[in-house]
């Protein structure tokens, strides 16, 4: 007899154990975030509710501020919003296109060699540590910002500007993008492009009409990726903005301040209102990145409609 | 009868692999000509040599010549372009391009540059009409191709490779992945195209081959065996291992 009864209990019994061993793994790290979240919350929140030990702040006025100084204890994130939501979207612009190109020369026009060492070129580019790309930013992409101000005959404080946030943050998003697009453009069906060249086309029309189109949807996940790194970037961000204490920044070689430089800058050096405002400013990011992702996922699913990977 | 396609001695490799074996045939033009044999025979890769789609495949050499009006189409004058936009393919699987019905037929010409809203529809609508699809897609030209049924999805490959109006029209398998039905149309429809096109068939099945072709050529360890008359290969073949295959003693 090949089953042993005995056997068949005990591995009922070990199928059982595990589904609950993972179930607990599973609500421990999805608990993490629960619990971060609340706390953000709890002391985000805490500031604008009456009784507040330090003095309560006026939520209205915090969220369409357009002045934020700590030494004369005003609050108004209001302008580091839309200072956030510019730089982010900018360096989209910018990197967007460069990373899409990028990807199609590696995943479909380079020779193998080539394509594989530049492949690993990008995922090190992802695994460079943000504070590395913020010395790189602080030490040459402020002087190349300082240099092209200098052409219009402006001058900058050091080089520290939105122009150098935005530069910085495209550089950063760049690997994410890339390594997104290269993992969309790889999963076309070869099935499809043949069908295109067979009718005709040329490899470049090949490439451009079927494999991105038939790609765009993860090349658009990889944009959001991208968008919500450009968000959250807080220490490399930091080095270069310059902290503006009143904004909206538009001018692109004007300091900045985004929601994450302001909630970085001396957070060590402070307590009482101005540190636990910080954890407001921390709800706030969380805000914004779910809406402009809520967004996003939206135009995906009209755009992504007729895409296969 | 006018020939389409004058094949001599051609062989090729994968790598050190040999695929095909010193192959010559005459395709004529307006026939149905089918290419039967067991898996692995180089049927497919045989067709493939027609419209230069080996190409892409690396380390594939082809030697030989295929004499298409006057050209090898191997030869260095030939424009790639040129020749797939005159000899057309139709694959195994469907495989429609993600957009919609009309992008699918308009693809190739708006390839080759035409922006003319007009002449696109009117492309669009004879292509549908030929392949009998129209009636069934007409009112909703503007979804996805991807919601069809895999045989209408077959018949709109036919009617994306018919709106390049090419000279020929190469199938590999059209059929081996649809149901009995859409198979039948598909054949049905061979036997209408054949009055403007030449077509080259891939198949699996015999009866097929029998069914809609003039011409069969039998396939066996990269060399053509035989060819001949479709009514001669199954009533008379000359070579005893083409009568094993095609009384199923081996295949």
């Amino acid at each position: 007899m090949l089953i042993d009864k005995k056997r068949v209990k005990r591995n009922k019994a070990l199928d059982k154990f595990f589904r609950g061993f993972f179930m607990a793994m599973a609500i421990l790290s999805s608990s993490f975030i629960v619990i971060i979240v609340l706390f953000v919350c709890a002391k985000g929140i805490s500031p604008f509710l009456p009784g507040y030990e330090y003095g309560q702040v006026d939520l209205i006025s915090f969220l369409t501020g357009s002045i934020y100084r700590q030494d004369q204890g005003i609050y108004g994130v209001g302008f580091i919003i839309i200072n956030t939501l510019i730089s982010a979207f900018l360096a989209l612009v910018i990197s967007f296109p460069l990373s899409v190109l990028t990807a199609l020369f590696i995943a479909k026009i380079a020779p193998k060699k080539l394509s594989a060492a530049m492949q690993s070129v990008v995922e090190l580019l992802a695994a460079v540590p943000s504070v590395v790309y913020g010395v790189f930013a602080s030490g040459v992409i402020t002087g190349v910002v300082e240099w092209i101000a200098s052409l219009f005959g402006i001058t900058t404080f050091g080089g520290s500007s939105l122009l150098a946030v935005v530069l910085l943050l495209a550089i950063m998003i760049f690997p994410t993008l890339t390594s997104m697009s290269i993992t969309a453009i790889r999963a076309v069906d070869p099935n499809l492009e043949q069908a295109s060249l067979a009718l005709g086309a040329t490899k470049t029309q090949t490439n451009f009409k079927i494999c991105l189109t038939a790609a765009k949807s993860g090349i658009f996940a990889g944009a959001i990726l991208g968008l919500g790194r450009a968000y959250g970037e807080a220490t490399a961000v930091a080095m270069v903005a310059g902290n503006k204490l009143f904004g909206p920044t538009f001018n692109p070689f004007d300091i900045t301040r985004t929601l994450t430089s302001t909630m970085l800058a001396g957070l060590k050096e402070t307590t009482g209102l101005d540190y636990d405002i910080r954890f407001s400013v921390g709800l706030v990011l969380i805000v914004v990145i779910f809406f402009s992702n809520w967004i996003l996922n939206m135009v995906k699913k009209r755009i992504g409609r007729n895409s296969v990977a | 009868m006018e020939t389409c396609f004058d094949v001599k001695n051609i062989d090729l490799f994968y790598g050190d692999k040999q695929a095909l074996k010193d192959v010559n045939m005459e395709i004529y033009k307006n026939r149905v000509t089918a290419f039967i044999g067991p898996s692995g025979c180089g049927k497919s890769t045989f067709i493939r040599c027609l419209n230069r789609m080996n190409d892409l495949i690396e380390g594939c050499k082809v030697s030989g010549e295929i004499i298409k009006d006057g050209l090898d189409i191997y030869s260095p004058k030939q424009d790639i372009v040129d020749l797939r936009t005159r000899v057309g393919m139709v694959f195994q699987k469907p495989n429609p391009f993600p957009m919609s019905i009309y992008d699918n037929i308009a693809y190739g010409p708006r390839c080759q540059g035409l922006k003319d809203k007009k002449k696109l529809d009117e492309i669009v609508t004879t292509s549908l009409k030929q392949v009998a699809l129209y009636d069934e897609v007409a009112d909703r030209l503007g979804d996805s191709a991807i919601g069809l049924s895999g045989g209408q999805q077959q018949r709109l490959c036919i009617a994306r490779c018919i709106a390049m109006s090419p000279e020929v029209i190469l199938m590999d398998e059209p059929t081996s992945a649809l149901d009995p039905i859409s198979t039948s149309k598909i054949e049905d429809l061979c036997l209408e195209l054949k009055k403007d096109y030449t077509i080259v068939i891939v198949t699996h099945n015999m009866q097929q081959a029998a069914r809609i072709s003039d011409y069969t050529a039998f396939f066996l360890l990269g060399e053509v065996v035989e060819m001949d008359e479709t009514d001669t290969i199954f009533s008379h073949p000359k070579d005893k291992r083409t009568e094993n295959y095609i009384t199923g003693r081996f295949g």
